[in-house]
């Protein structure tokens, strides 16, 4: 009896575990995914002052904002703080010619397309949809990034075309 | 359920969904990742495309193209609109070139055989060892004083790739270079040189001509340029771009192809007869009086025998036909005939060329704005083994039977697969002790190497094309790798400059090239010095090999030059045929006459491997992914053929079976079947794919220019089996039929009618 009410347990446990999942990762802004690198917008992007694109190079001029490559991250971390443990981190990357695997705080399924040079030549600010990332230790998703979400801003700021299906969906 | 339990239930659900609540926010999902570059690419950035220019070599037209590539992967491709071929046009088979490039079947590094030959096994290898083995037997043979024995087989190059090619032939010590594919125009080539002087394919006009007459020139699909001459067809449908009269497009030819339902009228001639009608036709324009040059009376004589009466009961073409064309031709002017693929295939197929050039001749079209263009000699001439007669394959086969060949190299051609089985090419290969291919797949050809040196596809490599036919002037088109190699191939050119090096001795001295890219600047530098229009174009020659790139070639500005020749009497007489074509087999057993022809996606079966063009519907028949034979209604009734019926077609050197299309647009007494399936290597998406007709056509090459004669039999047919809904070798169209029970979706309007309606009611 005891066995069968376990096996319950764990099998309610399991479905819920999935259920919550798809709720959250659906309907709840916030996503914060742990990263293979502590590395903390508040230090570089707060208290230093470095403009988001010095490391993002091609928001202005690509649909992609780019992540930094390695090697940018060790033309100041070659010198930088060489003895925290996340730096040294960075640099077994660096050594192992590997990238490092970060995880997506936004992400778009591939039927959309997002481009950033077009909404930085419109003169948005990276925060209205990323939030105030210069101070988040961590990356938080702060927009739903839902297609309501982008239409209503669309229709806000009467953009031509806003609300073409093809203005998105290319 | 104790009430207890249902709350530990709860507590267990409360508990998950939590968790999973928790694990959303910081989970990364599977996919999720964002990988950044370790060291960027230089000039790239990532989501902007840089577009390439380069040149097409799905067939030999040598289209300019534009690659698009993303973060250094080809994604899209594109004519190149500035290219004066086809004016930014590309067709299913140029822009199915990216499945070549990506293809899961591409060999991807060299190998040596470890299966019988022809069997397509094969162990992988390193590039040192496969070239060493290459070098080391090629030096034995010449060691041994056997140089004379190495045979090159390769794709017909009219870059600087070939010029390679011929040099390290010569400088190996071997007369032995065959350039071949299936499709190369040699008898037009040799008519032109009898009837014009040049073997150089002439430009054809069809932009600015009024009247088209079209002897089985399918340039709506494969024929010589048809990018650039559907281009042109387009134009000249329209008034030639000014407001002038639409031209008119007469097709003569046995089975309807894509031209031909083009076409303002379809004249299906009894094959093989072609020849005789356009004499026919040409001795009615001197008969009516409408010959307006000199000499015409050698022309009649010359053309007497060719009556109406007679010409109309050979070609079943009706006499008052005959002169209805007879007339439009010689009284619209301009006017053009052009002969295609399926008149030159015939037994003595170079007399229906020269037909063709008799006619534009006696219509005063050579040399006239929509006539027959003579081009300039091109830039870069042709070496000794484009001269029609070493391009012969019956050369290497007779050798090798003969015990005459030692080594062989088949170089990015695939003979196995288009030459008939009749002609004994296989036994030929293997005869041959040592057999290397330069390959990208491994297709009938490279299964039969020792060796195979995996090639770089044209996306990925460096060369050349001095494009024939030009456009009345002399166009050069740049290939430039678009994107790196994915595998581990090599540039064909640097392979010869590889081997030569290897073996040292004078063979390494001649080839100091360095690599092949070297060569070809080096080249083009040559051809830049010599050039008073090239190096008047650019101040440097850095600027103006940057240009080069970046257009893509370098052709000039003017428009072209018209010279006019004249076809003499003397120069024409021994190339009449005196009656219509013959047939293998005889008519009580082989009742019927069988073409094959090039199929719009296949081309000569190089496009089987490609997904996009087997899922591409057959533009007659709506087919995919299959081959089939076309069968008049008539014949399948009395034969008792269905649709989609297994048939047997057999001819005295063999025979297939495949599916049966019923097909309205083909005589009776004729039936066709399209060329490119049924392949035995190739890879998983060609491999036992239909049936290949080449394997059943009876071996004959012309004397004199080296074509085969590929509707040269009669065959016959018999019912195998009934259709098979869902098997794997059924018919499979994407039309379900070809009627539209009065729905009336097609508009039928008279070419007059047309004319009347005022451009605001279209
Ligand atoms: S005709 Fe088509 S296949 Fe041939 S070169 Fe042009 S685009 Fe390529």
């Amino acid at each position: 009896m005891r066995i069968r009410t376990l096996i319950i347990c764990f099998i309610v446990l399991v479905v819920t575990v999935l259920i919550g999942y798809k709720l959250g990762d659906t309907y709840l802004t916030g996503r914060t995914p742990v990263q293979p690198i502590e590395f903390s917008h508040v230090i570089h992007a707060g208290d230093n002052g470095i403009p988001c694109q010095y490391c993002h190079i091609y928001a202005e001029r690509s649909r992609h904002s780019g992540v930094p490559n390695v090697r940018k991250c060790m033309g100041c971390h070659n010198v930088i703080k060489t003895d925290s443990p996340e730096i040294k981190k960075l640099k077994k990357y660096w050594d192992d010619k590997e990238p490092i695997p970060w995880v997506k705080v936004h992400n778009l399924p591939d039927h959309v397309v997002y481009p950033h040079k077009r909404h930085i030549k419109a003169g948005l600010q990276c925060t209205e949809c990323h939030g105030d990332v210069a101070s988040m230790p961590r990356v938080s998703r702060v927009s739903s990034l839902k297609m309501g979400w982008c239409l209503s801003c669309h229709m806000e700021k009467k953009v031509e075309n806003g609300r073409d299906c093809w203005t998105c969906h290319i | 359920m104790k009430r207890r339990d249902f709350l530990k239930y709860i507590g267990a659900g409360v508990v998950g969904t939590g968790a999973g609540l928790a694990a959303a926010k910081i989970a990364s999902p599977p996919g999720a990742k964002l990988i950044p570059y370790l060291i960027p690419p230089k000039d790239m950035i990532p989501g902007v495309a840089t577009w390439y220019a380069s040149v097409c070599r799905q067939c030999g037209a040598g289209c300019g193209i534009l690659v698009k590539v993303l973060e250094g992967r080809a994604k899209k491709v594109e004519g190149n609109p500035l290219h004066p071929v086809n004016k930014g046009g590309l067709c299913a088979r140029g822009q199915s070139g990216l499945q070549a490039l990506y293809n899961p079947d591409r060999i991807v590094g060299p190998m040596k055989r470890s299966g019988d030959r022809g069997s397509g096994r094969y162990t992988p290898i390193s590039w040192d060892e496969a070239l060493k083995t290459v070098a080391g037997k090629l030096k034995g043979l010449s060691d041994d004083g056997n140089a004379d024995k190495l045979w090159l087989v390769s794709s017909s190059e009219r870059g600087h790739l070939g010029k390679l090619a011929e040099e390290f032939m010569s400088a190996y010590g071997s007369k032995n270079h065959i350039e071949y594919d299936l499709f190369q125009n040699k008898n037009l080539k040799y008519a032109g040189g009898v009837t014009v002087g040049t073997e150089d394919v002439p430009f054809y006009d069809i932009e600015n001509t009024k009247y088209l007459l079209s002897f089985g020139a399918d340039f709506a699909s494969t024929w010589l340029s048809p990018v650039g001459l559907s281009h042109g067809y387009g134009q000249m449908r329209q008034g030639g771009g000014k407001k002038s009269k639409r031209g008119v497009l007469v097709q003569v030819e046995p089975r309807m192809s894509l031209t031909g339902a083009n076409a303002d009228k379809w004249v299906p001639a009894r094959p093989g007869s072609e020849a005789i009608l356009a004499l026919a036709i040409a001795r009615e324009i001197l008969a009516k009086g409408y010959y307006r040059g000199s000499n015409a009376g050698a022309w009649k004589t010359l053309l007497a025998p060719y009556k109406l009466a007679s010409a109309s009961k050979a070609t079943d073409v009706a006499a008052e036909t005959i002169s209805k064309i007879a007339y439009d031709l010689a009284k619209t002017t301009p006017s053009l005939v052009i002969g295609g693929d399926a008149l030159s295939s015939y037994k003595d197929g170079i007399s229906g060329q020269v037909a063709v050039n008799i006619l534009n001749h006696l219509a005063g079209n050579i040399g006239r704005k929509g006539g027959v263009l003579i081009n300039p000699e091109r830039l870069l001439k042709a070496g000794k083994r484009a001269i029609l007669k070493n391009q012969k394959m019956t050369r290497f086969i007779d050798a090798s039977l003969a015990g005459n060949a030692k080594a062989l190299i088949i170089d990015n051609t695939n003979p196995v697969f288009t030459i008939p089985k009749s002609s004994k090419i296989m036994q030929a290969i293997r005869e041959v002790s040592f057999v290397v291919s330069f390959a990208t797949f491994i297709d009938e050809s490279s299964a039969m190497s020792d060796i195979i040196l995996p090639t770089n596809t044209f996306y990925e490599d460096w060369g050349d094309d001095f494009t024939e036919p030009g456009v009345g002037m002399g166009v050069a088109t740049i290939m430039q790798p678009a994107v790196a190699p994915v595998f581990k191939t090599k540039s064909r050119g640097d392979i010869y400059i590889a081997l030569a090096k290897a073996q040292g001795g004078k063979l390494a001295d001649k080839f100091d090239h360095g690599t092949f890219n070297k060569y070809l600047k080096k080249s083009w530098k040559k051809l830049y010095n010599s050039n008073k229009a090239m190096a008047n174009s650019a101040l440097t020659f850095t600027d103006f090999w940057n240009r080069l790139l970046e257009n893509g070639g370098w052709w000039p500005k003017s428009t072209p030059r018209t010279r006019t020749r004249n076809v003499s009497v003397a120069s024409v007489k021994n190339y009449l045929p005196k009656a219509a074509a013959k047939f293998e087999g005889d008519k009580s057993s082989y009742p019927l006459n069988l073409l094959v022809y090039p199929s719009t996606g296949m081309y000569d079966g190089r496009g089987a491997n490609s997904p996009w063009l087997q899922e591409f519907p057959d533009t007659m028949t709506a087919v995919v992914w299959g081959s089939w034979v076309e069968i008049n209604p008539k014949t399948a009734e009395k034969l008792k053929i269905k649709e989609g019926d297994t048939v047997s077609v057999s001819t005295p050197s063999g025979s297939i079976e495949l599916p049966a299309h019923i097909y309205a647009a083909i005589r009776p007494d004729t039936i066709a079947i399209p060329i490119g399936q049924g392949h035995t290597q190739y890879g998983r998406i060609a491999k036992d794919r239909g049936a290949n007709p080449l394997e059943i056509l009876p071996f004959i090459e012309d004397k004199k220019s080296g074509e085969l004669a590929l509707n040269s039999t009669r065959a016959s047919l018999s019912r195998k089996g009934r259709a098979k809904k869902g098997s794997d070798d059924s018919l499979v169209r994407a039309a379900a039929n070809n009627f539209e029970y009065g729905r009336d979706y097609t508009k039928i309007i008279s070419p007059a009618e047309f004319a009347k309606i005022g451009k605001e009611d279209v």
